[in-house]
């Protein structure tokens, strides 16, 4: 490994290590603009310049073009570097707007630290700066090519990293422009990644733009509750609405990205319609009342009908704090039954994954990106799991083959990342055995994994995108629980009372129940017919942990107290004429204090931490760590 | 003198194949097929001292020499005819008059690196220079010149012409190759050079089209007898040089190499338009810096030219007369490099314009003693650019500084131009 010096530094890194990431491994900052850990270098904005004083290399050079060799002294501080760096601010600078006071990306804009930081205050440029028209980019993106300062990165990762075709660079010299061929929206699936890539306010979130300052936001690390990838987030919120969310880099998941599901799908925590209240029969009442009048309705059921004729429900969407609640309330109360999926399929499906998955055949996003043959078996990823598309594609950017298997497999899912891709009737079609990295994602099923286990003997790792955040966990619990499906469970006949917990229940299995108690944060039909609705917070809104695909148990923190959006109270509620001090709107609690807070008035012991036995050893996961796989 | 590419000053006609064959045409391509090697020929050019009459005056033969023998897979030659430094014509007029040459040339150079498919990049507007083109590869075709086993040797060369949309950056080597990919023509890190990693990855040489018109030649008549052509014994061969300006003969010649600056104007430029004096002239394109009466006795060859501060590029003279403004002319220069940038890096997509915007407000009568030292900044921090288009845009800036300064001074302190007012 080459040794070289950094300002006085001595230090020692890999062969091929640019100067730039050498720097920053012993903390020294160089700034850069085009260059991004995830896509690499380009040589295009040569704000890096560092001045190499001794070695097989000398004078001023690009850091993140140049990697070290034996014997560099590399100078970050020289004068000429300095100048050089200095003067690339200044040239920058001739066509910026200088927007910042109207710009949403002042407070988080690299080109506005890196300004600041070189110390460029006078213009000397006396001419007009160049103006550009902007594009309508989609409901999304908001597209101001003033700003832009040419560094390459939302092309690079647009079509090299993405596989995207309609946003490229046009024109030349001052000219250049980037946007699409033509104006619409934005095509592919990872455009939301550009507000984040772009190292100043050319693209920018739309639906939080002139909303708050970075400062101003409420955020911390969370996940993405969208599908079973366990994507990692930064959710943003500010007076008590979350106004966007953005990428958090987690290596072993999701690297850098997003998809555009999981930044722009509708959440639903800001919502009108959000259900803020607890209900009993239909009207609101209080948490107090809710709950004492559930526990006085369960024990009347236990009289008419026995324990035995209350099923207590869990969710892939629940927490596992919450799932691991709702099987201990079961047992507690020796309820007839405990379920966590509603169809028998689903649970089958996720019962085979868990069985299928082992710490040898199950791999992280990050891994995928390093198989060479991957099969896409039964699969629609843009539904599954966007972000596994866009780590397909990275393997096959370095040479893997994409087989699509089965009509499941639409064409259009790679095309959506521009992947060249081989289409067989069967996996056994593939000759799996002739790689040395394969790997099969596949739609979870219940029925025939034959073909499955036959591809695990000939090597291949395995992917099941599943249902919700927490399908994994729920799949665990069930086994370790022997629950069963909410429609076996009913088809017996014998359940009366149902405790649901952010279930999605049919209302065609209701019919049979006296009594309903449900506990979401969504409206729905089952929440009409509840004879005790309990209003529970979004992930957002608590601390809580989900188990992802691959096993790999990931937690969350709090980002924001529930509440009413101050934007959407009613002109009448303001000026505020009662003043108190709990925000509108924020009672909604997590679901596993729910469930803990009513098997204490059934007679059960207070409980503090909801993690405890198998699971204590979660409850000091760090959520900005790369989470821990429990297979 | 002898002349190996253009024997007249303004020919009439193309050569055609029955004239080019009559006058040993492919001589040299039947004698390397024959009795040399690859490694022989290369061995030929590399003594002959052949030096690429692009611009930068690279040695052919090393440059051949630096392709790896033994790589697998495909390799590629690339005559550059993406012609487009301002005052440089000679490689249309070489076309226009013989592509033979250059045909023949090119199969040469494609056997001594066993290349088997080659391309011409042409610049769109060179119509006249791609028809005699597309015509001589298909003669030469008919008359097994290309095309599989070429004269029953076992090589095998297929030689595409591309009429490429054309800019000026298109002439960057590794631009060029991206714009033959259908890429932008955006010029590629080096390292990887072109050598080792070129077009679609493969080893790829980029040769001149007047570098190649001049392989068959030194094959005919041997090393020694090119090298004796030039004028002084540093230089080696013949180079065309296209005379504009303000001179009575704007014409492009073949002139030995070394014949000194002040012989070619009073020779075949025929001197200064009448009533004018000599002020300054620009040796080798628009890219080089400028040279003044002192520098009339420069033996023009790369060596002596870069020696006296400047290039011999493409040995485009341009003469400037005394009423030249060299503010206003460096202005016209910088604003062609200004629109030619292919906007990938900083330096020269912003440098540039902010450089043509201090001498526009020089030349206008705004400048102000701090725009010289603007001036000078740029000449120093445009060297850092990712390709040689700004460094190179630089060069008559530079020139502006070092030996006009005075002429600067003076815009500044009258507040207007003083040689145009």
């Amino acid at each position: 490994m080459p040794k070289l010096v950094i300002d006085t530094i001595e230090l020692e890194v890999p062969a091929g290590t640019l100067i730039l990431e050498a720097a920053r491994s012993v903390g020294i900052m160089i700034p850069h603009f085009c260059y991004h850990p995830a896509l690499g270098n380009a040589g295009a904005c040569r704000v890096c310049a560092v001045k190499l004083i001794d070695g097989p290399v000398k004078g001023i050079q690009m850091s993140c073009m140049t990697p070290v060799q034996e014997g560099m002294v590399v100078s970050t501080t020289d004068a000429d570097a300095v100048a050089m760096r200095r003067h690339v601010i200044e040239w920058l600078m001739i066509n910026h707007p200088h927007d910042c006071p109207v710009c949403d990306e002042g407070g988080e804009c690299l080109l506005q630290d890196y300004t600041i930081a070189a110390g460029h205050g006078t213009r000397r440029y006396q001419g007009k700066k160049r103006t550009h028209s902007n594009q309508y980019l989609g409901e999304h993106v908001q597209h101001e090519m003033n700003r832009c300062i040419q560094c390459y990165r939302c092309v690079r990762f647009y079509q090299d990293f993405a596989g995207g075709t309609d946003l490229g660079v046009m024109g030349r010299a001052s000219t250049i422009y980037y946007g699409r061929f033509c104006e619409g929206s934005l095509e592919s699936p990872f455009s939301g990644n550009l507000p984040d890539l772009c190292p100043t306010g050319v693209y920018t979130d739309k639906a939080a733009r002139f909303r708050a300052r970075y400062w101003d936001y409420d955020m911390a690390p969370s996940l993405c509750p969208h599908c079973s990838l366990g994507c990692a987030t930064i959710p943003a919120a500010r007076y008590r609405e979350l106004l966007k969310i953005m990428a958090r880099r987690n290596d072993a998941v999701n690297g850098w990205f997003l998809c555009d599901r999981g930044r722009f799908a509708d959440h639903g925590v800001n919502s009108p319609e959000r259900p803020r209240t607890p209900l009993l029969d239909g009207r609101e009442t209080t948490w107090d009342e809710a709950l004492a009048v559930l526990a006085t309705r369960i024990g009347e059921l236990f009289v008419s009908h026995g324990p035995g004729s209350l099923a207590v429900v869990g969710s892939p969407r629940l927490t596992l704090e919450g799932n691991y609640q709702a099987a201990l309330l079961a047992e507690f109360l020796q309820a007839g039954a405990l379920c966590y999926f509603v169809e028998r399929d689903e649970a089958a499906a996720a019962s085979a994954v868990v069985s299928l998955l082992t710490g040898d055949t199950a791999v992280s996003l990050a891994e995928v990106e390093q198989a060479d043959c991957i099969a896409l078996v039964e699969c629609d990823l843009r539904e599954q799991g966007p972000m596994l598309l866009l780590a397909v594609r990275q393997a096959w950017r370095k040479g893997a083959k994409i087989f699509l298997v089965g009509e499941g497999s639409p064409r259009e899912q790679t095309d959506s990342v521009s992947l060249e891709t081989l289409r067989v009737p069967t996996l056994a079609d593939i000759p799996l055995a002739d790689y040395s990295t394969p790997l099969v994602i596949a739609t979870p099923s219940g029925s025939g994994t034959a073909d499955i286990e036959t591809a695990v003997t000939a090597g291949a790792k395995l992917v099941f995108p599943l249902s919700g955040p927490n399908t994994f966990a729920a799949a665990l619990l069930t086994r370790e629980h022997r629950a069963t499906s909410l429609a076996e469970a009913l088809a017996s006949g014998t359940i009366k009372g149902l405790l649901a917990f952010e279930a999605d229940l049919p209302e065609e299995l209701l019919s049979g129940i006296s009594l309903l108690a449900v506990a979401d944060r969504f409206p729905s039909a089952a929440m009409i017919k509840s004879d005790v609705f309990l209003p529970t917070t979004a992930w957002v809104e608590m601390d809580g942990t989900f188990i992802n695909h691959e096993g790999r148990a990931q937690r969350f923190r709090k980002v924001m107290n529930p509440g009413l959006p101050i934007k959407g109270l009613d002109p009448a509620l303001h000026p505020p004429r009662v003043h108190r001090l709990d925000a509108p709107g924020g009672e909604p609690r997590p679901a596993w204090r729910i469930i803990a807070d009513l098997a204490e008035r059934l007679g059960a012991e207070q409980l503090v931490e909801p993690l405890s036995g198998r699971w204590e050893f979660l409850r000091d996961l760090d959520p900005e760590g790369e989470g821990e796989r429990i297979l | 003198m002898e002349r190996i590419l253009l024997p007249e000053i303004r020919p009439a006609a193309p050569v055609s194949f029955a004239d080019y064959c009559a006058a040993e045409g492919f001589a040299a391509l039947k004698r390397a097929l024959r009795e040399l090697s690859p490694l022989e020929v290369q061995q030929i050019v590399i003594d002959s001292g052949l030096r690429g009459r692009g611009g930068a005056g690279f040695p052919t033969g090393k440059k051949w020499s630096f392709v790896p023998r033994d790589l697998p897979g495909p390799r590629y030659l690339i005559c550059n005819s993406d012609e487009m430094e301002p005052g440089t014509y000679k490689d249309r007029v070489l076309l226009e008059h013989n592509p033979w040459l250059l045909v023949e040339g090119l199969i040469l150079a494609a056997y001594v690196l066993s290349v088997n498919h080659a391309f011409i990049f042409i610049r769109r507007g060179y119509e006249t220079p791609a028809e005699n083109l597309r015509r001589a590869l298909a003669e030469a075709e008919r008359a097994g010149f290309l095309g599989e086993n070429i004269l029953g040797s076992g090589f095998s060369l297929k030689i595409d012409l591309h009429v490429s949309a054309g800019r000026y950056i298109c002439g960057e080597e590794t631009a060029l190759m991206n714009a033959l990919e259908g890429k932008r023509a955006n010029p590629r890190s080096k390292p990887p050079f072109p050598a080792i990693k070129g077009l679609w990855g493969g080893p790829t040489v980029v040769n001149n089209v007047e570098t190649l018109s001049n392989i068959p030649a030194i094959i005919r008549k041997g090393p020694e007898w090119f090298r004796g052509l030039a004028a002084i014994p540093e230089a080696a061969g013949n180079k065309l040089f296209c005379f504009s300006g303000q001179v009575r003969k704007r014409i492009c010649v073949e002139l030995p190499l070394g014949t000194t600056l002040g012989e070619m104007l009073e020779g075949p430029a025929g001197g200064m338009e009448p009533g004018r004096t000599f002020k300054a002239c620009i040796p080798g394109g628009a890219s080089t810096s400028f040279f003044t009466p002192r520098h009339l006795s420069v033996p023009m060859e790369f060596d002596s030219v870069a020696k006296a501060g400047s290039r011999l590029g493409t040995g485009a003279v341009i003469f400037f007369d005394e009423r030249t403004c060299m503010v206003a002319a460096t202005l016209n220069l910088v604003s062609f490099y200004a629109r030619e940038s292919c906007g990938w890096c900083t330096p020269c997509r912003e440098g540039l314009p902010f450089v043509r915007e201090v001498l526009t407000r020089i030349e206008q009568g705004r400048g102000e003693p701090e725009d010289i030292e603007i001036l000078r900044e740029h000449v120093k921090f445009l060297s850092f650019s990712f390709c040689p288009l700004a460094p190179g845009a630089m060069g008559p800036v530079d020139g502006l500084l070092r030996h006009f300064e005075e002429e600067i001074r003076e815009h500044i302190v009258k507040r207007r131009c003083p040689v145009r007012n």
